[in-house]
C-alpha cells in the first residue's frame, strides 16, 4: 500500500466493543507507533457500522478496505499493511456465500451498497466524540440556517411539507406535532427526545446516540427554535451507558462551541439539554408515561380522551416528543429542503425506516432502506437470507407488539400503512427472522410474557388479559391446550386490542392474532395431534 | 347551573353541565357497568367497562362530558363484544367463589355479573391463578386481601383527595400490581373513606384493633 494519508476505522458501536474492539484501537496504535507509522496513519473510534454480524469491524480509508471479525492476532499484520511493501490483509475480507466471492470494499458488499443511509448517515464515519468531525462533515450548518435565514413558521411549513412521520412508532406527522406546540402560548415549552428504545432486538436508537449524537442535538435545537422552547430533554435507557456517556460527551462540547446555551450563535435564541435516565420500564417509551417519569411519578399512560402533550405535557407546559430518528432527520430536511426529503419513499411514509435485522438472517445488523421497500429485499438482499440452508417462515417487525408475516407477504413494502393493514406495525423497527425451525405458538408465547411483564397495571384489559393470553399460550406449548383455546385467544385478543388504555395493551395481541391468522395449523397441531411441528416445544405428559 | 339535554339510549334526559355520560346515566338508573368510578371523584377510565357508544364511536363514558344533543348507546353487541371478554377475565383472576366472602351481596362485581348476565360456562374457559396469595396485614388501618383486588384505584384516589397525599398507592406492576401502604401510622387519618368505598371489599377493617 502506498504510504499516503490513511484512516483507520475501528468501530466502537456497543456490539464491536463487546467483541474486544476497545482492546485492538490501543493495540492498533501501539502497533503503528512501533512501525513507525503513527504520521501517516489515524487510528479513528466511530459509533455503529451497522454489520454487527460481522463486527469487531475494521475499515481502511481512503480505499474502503472492509475487515471483518478481527481479532487482536490480526492487528500486527494489519499495521504491517501500511509499509511500503504492505498488502491488504485478505483473510479478513468479507466473504458473499450468495455470489461465492470476496468483497474487498465495503461499498461493493451488498449488505451497504443496497441500503441507502440517512439517518444513519455518519454512523462509522466520524468519531461521535468530536464536535469538530461532526461540523466537518456538515454538522451544525441546518443550526445557522434555521436560527438567521428561516422563521419558526417557515421551519415548521418545511418540515410539514416533508411528509416526515413520526419514526418511534405511532407515525404522527412531525410538523404538525411542532405547529401544535407552536400555537399553544405558554411562558415555558419543552423538546423532548424520546430514546427510551425497549423492544427486544432493537438498537437502532442506541446506535444513532453512539454513532452520531450531535445529529439528535441538532434536530432537538431546531425543533426548540421552531416551537420556542427554553428546556429539553432526553430521556434514554439507563440501560445504554455508552450512548448515555457519548450524549455527555457531545452535549459537554455543544455548550462550548454555543450551540447550546444562552443567546445560541450569538442570537437571542436560549435552549439547553439534559440527560434523563430512564429506570427500565418500557411503557415509560409512551408519551405521557415518559413524561410523568420526568416529573418523577410513576409511569401510567394518561386516559384518553386527555389533552395532547404538545398543548399539556411537562410540567404542564406544552411539550414537543420526538423519537431519536425523527430528530436525527430534522438537519437533513433543513439543509437540503422538504422535497428532497419526500423525493424517496411512500406517497403517505417519506424518508427511511431504520430497522435492527435480527434473528435466522445471514446478516444481522443496522439497515437504512427507503420507506416501500419489500420486506425480501430486506431480508434476502441486504440481510444475505436465512443461514444454514434453511427455509424462511416469518419475519417479526415493529417489536414485542408487532406481528409476525408469512413468506407469503414477503412483498409487502415497508411502510406505515401497508404493515397495520397486515397486522403489524412498523413500531420502532425491530425485525426478527425466523427460520423453519422455529413454533410460531413458542413466539407468541414469548412476546406476551415479554408485554405482561411490562404491563403497567393500570387497566383490567391490558393487566389481567396479557397475563391470561400468556398463560393459555404457555399450556399449549405445553401440551396442555384446549381445543376451545384459538377462538378463545382470537377474542380475548379482540377485547384486549379493543378496550385497552394504551397503545402497549391495544397492541399487546398483535403477536398472537397474526400467528393464528398465518400459521394457525401449528396451534391446531399443539392442541388436537399433541406435537410441535419445529419440535420446539416440549411436552410433559 | 346550567343544564343539558341529551338521550342515551332512546332516553331524553336532562343533566347538569360539567357531568360525565357515565354519571348522568347512572343518575337517571340507566346502568353502565364500571368498577373504578365513585361519584365523589373524578372519573379515572382505568377499568375500562364503562365504554358506550357515543355519537357513533365508542368512548369510555366515565371521561366524557355531556354535551347538547349527544346521542348514547350504553348496549350493542359491539360494546358486549368488546367488554364482556374483560369482564371474565376479572372474574377469573377473582377466585371465582363468592363464598364466605364478607363483600357478597354488596359486591360491585356481583353486580356487574348479574348485570351482563355473566356465564359460568366462559368463563372457565380461562386460567385462573394457581396460587393464594396471603393476606397483607401489615397496613396500620386496615388488612389487604391482593387475590380479590380489581386495582380500581378508588382507595388511592380517596385519600388523595380528601387528606392531600395518598398514604396508599400502587406497588409493583403489570400482574403483579397491588395496593400497599407506604409510610407508618401517622400517616393514615383513620377515616376509614378507603374501606367504605371499596367496590369489591378487599380492604377490610382491622380484625383486631389495638384498644388504647
Amino acid at each position: 500500500m502506498s504510504d499516503s494519508q490513511h484512516e483507520i476505522i475501528v468501530c466502537q458501536g456497543t456490539g464491536c466493543v463487546s467483541g474486544g474492539a476497545e482492546q485492538l484501537y490501543s493495540l492498533l496504535q501501539k502497533e503503528l507507533a512501533e512501525l513507525n507509522l503513527s504520521d501517516s496513519v489515524q487510528v479513528k473510534g466511530t459509533g455503529c457500522h451497522g454489520f454487527c454480524q460481522r463486527g469487531p469491524l475494521v475499515v481502511v480509508e481512503p480505499e474502503g478496505l472492509f475487515y471483518s471479525k478481527v481479532g487482536p492476532d490480526d492487528i500486527p499484520d494489519i499495521a504491517r499493511s501500511f509499509l511500503p511493501d504492505g498488502r491488504p490483509v485478505d483473510r479478513l475480507f468479507y466473504y458473499d456465500s450468495t455470489i461465492g466471492r470476496t468483497l474487498p470494499c465495503y461499498h461493493d458488499i451488498p449488505f451497504y451498497y443496497k441500503q441507502q443511509r440517512l439517518v444513519l448517515r455518519n454512523c462509522g464515519h466520524i468519531n461521535p466524540e468530536s464536535i469538530d468531525d461532526y461540523i466537518e462533515s456538515g454538522g451544525y450548518q441546518a443550526i445557522h440556517k434555521a436560527v438567521f435565514e428561516m422563521t419558526p413558521e417557515q421551519i415548521i411549513d418545511e418540515v410539514k411539507q416533508s411528509g416526515l412521520r413520526g419514526l418511534g412508532g405511532a407515525g404522527f406527522s412531525a410538523g404538525q406535532k411542532w405547529e401544535a406546540c407552536y400555537v399553544e402560548e405558554a411562558d415555558q415549552k419543552y423538546v423532548i427526545c424520546n430514546a427510551d428504545e425497549g423492544d427486544p432486538g432493537a438498537f437502532q436508537d442506541r446506535s444513532v446516540l453512539e454513532g452520531d449524537p450531535h445529529s439528535v442535538l441538532e434536530g432537538m435545537i431546531i425543533a426548540a427554535w421552531a416551537v420556542g422552547a427554553s428546556q429539553g430533554y432526553v430521556y434514554v435507557r439507563a440501560e445504554y451507558p455508552l450512548a448515555v456517556r457519548r450524549l455527555k460527551i457531545a452535549i459537554t462540547q455543544a455548550r462550548e462551541r454555543g450551540f447550546l446555551g444562552k443567546g445560541i450563535l450569538g442570537s437571542g435564541f436560549d435552549f439547553d439539554i439534559e440527560i434523563f435516565q430512564g429506570a427500565g420500564a418500557f411503557v415509560c417509551g409512551e408519551s405521557t408515561a415518559l413524561v410523568l417519569s420526568i416529573e418523577g411519578k410513576r409511569g401510567l399512560p394518561k386516559l384518553s380522551p386527555r389533552p395532547r402533550t404538545t398543548q399539556y405535557g411537562l410540567w404542564g407546559k406544552p411539550t414537543v416528543l420526538n423519537n431519536v430518528k425523527t430528530l436525527a432527520n430534522i438537519p437533513l430536511i433543513i439543509n437540503h429542503g422538504s422535497s428532497w426529503f419526500a423525493s424517496r419513499g411512500t406517497e403517505h411514509s417519506k424518508g427511511t425506516a431504520i430497522f435492527s435485522l435480527t434473528g435466522n438472517v445471514v446478516n444481522s445488523g443496522l439497515v437504512e432502506v427507503p420507506m416501500g421497500t419489500r420486506l425480501r429485499d430486506i431480508i434476502f438482499d441486504i440481510g444475505g437470507g436465512i443461514p444454514n440452508g434453511r427455509a424462511f417462515k416469518a419475519v417479526q417487525t415493529g417489536g414485542p407488539s408487532g406481528g409476525c408475516l408469512p413468506a407469503e407477504l414477503l412483498n409487502l413494502p415497508v411502510d406505515f400503512d401497508s404493515l397495520t393493514e397486515a397486522g403489524s406495525m412498523m413500531g420502532s423497527g425491530g425485525m426478527v427472522v425466523m427460520d423453519q425451525d422455529t413454533c410460531m405458538v413458542d413466539v407468541a408465547r414469548y412476546f406476551l410474557d415479554f408485554t405482561r411483564r411490562e404491563s403497567c397495571g393500570q387497566c383490567i384489559p391490558c393487566r389481567v388479559g396479557t397475563k391470561q393470553m400468556f398463560d393459555i399460550l404457555d399450556h399449549i406449548c405445553r401440551g396442555q391446550g384446549r381445543p376451545e383455546d384459538i377462538d378463545l385467544l382470537e377474542e380475548l385478543g379482540k377485547s384486549i386490542a379493543e378496550t385497552s388504555l394504551c397503545a402497549l395493551g391495544q397492541s399487546a395481541p398483535n403477536p398472537v392474532l397474526t400467528t393464528i391468522r398465518y400459521f394457525r395449523d401449528e396451534y391446531e397441531a399443539h392442541i388436537k395431534e399433541g406435537y410441535c411441528p419445529a419440535g420446539v416445544c416440549f411436552f410433559y405428559q | 347551573m346550567e343544564k343539558v339535554k341529551l338521550i342515551i339510549d332512546d332516553l331524553a334526559l336532562e343533566v347538569d353541565e360539567g357531568t360525565s355520560v357515565l354519571a348522568a346515566a347512572l343518575q337517571n338508573d340507566i346502568y353502565i357497568p364500571h368498577l373504578c368510578y365513585h361519584p365523589a371523584l373524578e372519573g379515572r377510565g382505568a377499568c375500562r367497562l364503562c365504554i358506550v357508544e357515543i355519537d357513533g364511536s365508542l368512548a369510555t363514558a366515565c371521561r366524557v362530558e355531556v354535551e347538547p344533543g349527544m346521542v348514547v348507546r350504553t348496549k350493542s353487541p359491539e360494546i358486549d363484544q368488546a367488554i364482556r371478554p374483560v369482564v371474565e377475565l376479572l372474574i377469573a383472576n377473582h377466585h371465582i367463589t363468592c363464598r364466605g366472602c364478607p363483600s357478597s351481596g354488596k359486591c360491585q362485581l356481583q353486580k356487574l355479573m348479574a348485570q351482563l348476565r355473566i356465564d359460568r360456562r366462559r368463563v372457565r374457559r380461562l386460567r385462573v391463578p394457581d396460587e393464594e396469595l396471603p393476606l397483607d396485614t401489615s397496613p396500620p388501618c386496615f388488612d389487604y386481601d391482593p387475590n380479590k383486588c380489581v386495582l380500581c384505584g378508588i382507595c388511592v384516589q380517596t385519600c388523595e383527595d380528601l387528606h392531600g397525599t395518598s398514604s396508599l398507592y400502587f406497588l409493583n406492576r403489570g400482574n403483579e400490581t397491588r395496593i400497599a401502604f407506604y409510610g407508618d401510622e401517622s400517616r393514615c387519618a383513620s377515616c376509614m373513606e378507603c374501606i367504605k368505598r371499596c367496590p369489591v371489599g378487599v380492604l377490610m377493617p382491622k380484625q383486631t384493633r389495638s384498644t388504647d
